[in-house]
């Protein structure tokens, strides 16, 4: 079987103050394939460039230069429009700072990328219902972020993600702010949606959190220094 | 997203922070309430004075006019004002008798006395069938002096209300025969009330027909008038007319003046100008102070949740959705505030007007339209701008913001 390519990016630069005394090389040449249905760690310390490279796979930011296709889509031409639409069909974000809204409920934040997607308020509701169940939230759906703890907000920002049933999952340190008992449900629950057939993409510092991805690609100084299986990374 | 789901968003958003709503439609109502109070206010003074100058005798003419040759000015003054019916409503003489005569009915006396007060003599006055439009009375009962009674010489008289109830209490004076020095008057007619606080003394007027001098042996002021223009247009127009003609008349035979007592008012009107724009800058002020807290609390707002904007973004919301979100959240605010502004101050201003000016005042339906129209577009500019330059940004630029 030949692979489905999903993410190809070449070249890629992210590069800040370009041509002055203080420029930044955030990313330095990367050039990256991730398939359908793989579930990958991009791990790296702090300040390698992980984040940047994630807002760049995921339309947040726009790289300074290189080629990036996405499901077959070179994007780096893309209006703002259009890549709004690519974010709210394509990709689910998972944060570190979970990034709900507080003023609306649980419900009302998992159902905003689907009004913004143009469904109709039935269908709305049917995968609200359906995306809160799947990370066992529904019972909290009136609930504000401030009513909950850190995990279940995390949960419900999950459920926002994969409302839209986008086929990429970035989830940036999604468990950088919580316990290693609630950290390891939302793994459970982001292994689950690789099962099913997701693409994810995990962003971590944590050896521990990556070593359960099948593939792992260390970042440093923004290049990658390696891409490869667990075992090839020694984790 | 549609309209109907943006407004959704923007209301649940207001309604989230009600704190904040609640500031932001304070400085509108605040604003626009002080406009509507202050210009309406403003204005009910203006009407005020200009009814205060109308009850003095508003479009009077006040004539002097005699001639050294004994020529008779009345008469003629009198057809001259006939004719000149498309400015002036009426003329008469004015002229007060000299000295202080008792006047009688049965054991009461007034006047005649040195010992009495000025506030109690009778105002003997001496005119024609026009007196009582001229000079803005009103009759309460019997009749007005006619034509004839001045043509015939007629003993009538008619009395001002306060010289009514001093000689006869609560007696009709109708048909009773009063005596002036003496000569028996007929009582015809009594004046309603016009001056409560006894000041001008036009309650204590007995009103004979000018053609009754002769009974007066000290003499009669003679030679005043008083002519009623038909407006205030026609008054201007009139003083130069009756000018005109009694320089014909008189000439250097004698002396002659026509004028209006609307200089007082001019001048009190220029006053009341300068206070009517120093209340309009104030209220010009307020609304500014208010414009500037609603920019304040917009931008800070806006600022705060640039976080949220990235958020929106980054699950797939475009632009305009944003924009329009902002939007309708700014004229929903404004919206809201403008019209509890507006309550606000037509009840301040009917609160204010019926307590200081005694009657209630509407304020302009431009006025209130436009501070509406301008606190509300203060809301939505500078809730809207920062909004406009917060969606513009990379996602991740906004997601950043603290």
């Amino acid at each position: 079987m030949v692979a489905d390519m999903l993410i190809e990016v070449k070249d890629l630069y992210k590069i800040y103050n370009e041509g002055k005394e203080n420029e930044v090389r955030a990313l330095d040449g990367i050039s990256l394939r991730i398939d359908r249905g793989e579930f990958v760690a991009i791990i790296g310390a702090s300040g390698s460039g992980k984040s940047t490279l994630m807002n760049v796979l995921g339309l947040l930011d726009i790289p300074t230069y290189g080629d990036y296709h996405l499901d077959g889509t070179d994007v780096t031409s893309l209006t703002d429009k259009q890549q709004a639409h690519l974010r709210n069909k394509q990709i689910g974000f998972i944060f570190q700072g979970y990034n709900l809204i507080p003023a609306l409920s649980a419900a009302e934040n998992v159902e905003l990328p689907l009004i913004y997607q143009g469904l109709p308020v039935d269908q709305r509701e049917i995968r609200v219902e359906e995306a809160l169940k799947k990370v066992g939230m529904f019972d909290r759906a009136d609930h504000r972020p401030a009513e909950m703890s850190g995990g279940q907000q995390q949960r419900v920002a999950i459920a926002r993600a994969i409302a839209t049933h986008p086929p990429i999952i970035m989830a940036d340190e999604p468990t950088g702010a919580l316990d290693s008992k609630t950290g390891r449900h939302v793994l459970e629950i982001l292994h689950s949606l690789h099962e099913e057939g997701s693409t994810i993409l995990l962003i971590t510092h944590d050896n521990g959190i990556a070593a359960t991805a099948e593939r792992i690609v260390r970042i440093s100084d923004g290049r990658i220094i390696l891409d490869g299986t667990r075992e090839e990374a020694g984790l | 997203m549609n309209l109907n789901q943006a407004f959704k968003i923007a209301a649940k958003s207001i309604a989230s922070k009600k704190g904040r709503s609640a500031l932001t439609m304070l400085g509108i109502i605040i604003g626009l309430a002080a406009v509507i109070i202050l210009v309406s206010f403003a204005e009910g003074q203006n009407k005020w004075i200009k009814d205060y100058y109308a009850s003095l005798g508003d479009n009077t003419i006040t004539i002097s006019a005699s001639s050294y040759t004994g020529k008779d000015v009345t008469e003629k003054l009198y057809a001259y004002c006939q004719k000149m019916d498309e400015y002036i409503i009426g003329v008469t003489p004015n002229d007060s008798v000299y000295g202080n005569y008792p006047v009688k009915y049965g054991s009461k006396t007034m006047g005649g006395s040195k010992n009495e007060d000025w506030e109690s003599r009778p105002q003997i006055t001496l005119g024609n069938q026009q007196f009582t439009i001229c000079n803005n009375y009103t009759i309460e009962k019997g009749r007005d002096l006619a034509y004839l009674d001045v043509k015939n010489l007629n003993q009538v008289c008619v009395l001002g209300s306060k010289m009514a109830s001093s000689l006869f209490n609560y007696a009709d004076p109708i048909g009773k025969s009063i005596t002036i020095n003496g000569t028996p008057m007929k009582v015809i007619g009594v004046y309603s009330e016009t001056d409560p606080q006894n000041i001008s003394g036009k309650d204590r007027v007995i009103l004979l027909p000018y053609t009754l001098r002769r009974y007066f042996p000290n003499g009669v002021d003679s030679g005043n008038f008083v002519a009623k223009a038909k407006d205030a247009r026609s008054t201007t127009m009139a003083v130069t007319l009756l000018n005109g003609y009694l320089k014909g008349l008189i000439g250097d035979q004698g002396y002659f003046s026509a004028e209006t007592p609307n200089k007082w008012q001019e001048d009190s009107n220029k006053q009341n100008q300068m206070q009517q724009m120093f209340l309009g800058g104030i209220a010009a002020i307020s609304l500014l102070v208010g414009g500037i807290g609603i920019m304040n609390i917009m931008l800070v707002t806006v600022t705060e949740r640039t976080r949220e904007i990235g958020i929106r973004k980054a699950i797939g919301a475009e632009r305009k959705s944003i924009i329009a979100q902002f939007l309708i959240e700014a004229c929903l605010i404004c919206g809201m505030g403008g019209m509890i502004g507006i309550a606000v101050g037509y009840l301040g201003t009917v609160i204010v007007c019926k307590l200081v000016l005694k009657f209630i005042v509407w304020p302009s339906i431009g006025v209130t339209l436009g501070s509406f129209a301008f606190s509300v577009a203060m809301g939505v500019i500078f809730g809207l701008y920062p909004a406009i330059k917060a969606s513009g940004l990379q996602p991740v630029e906004a997601l950043r913001a603290e």
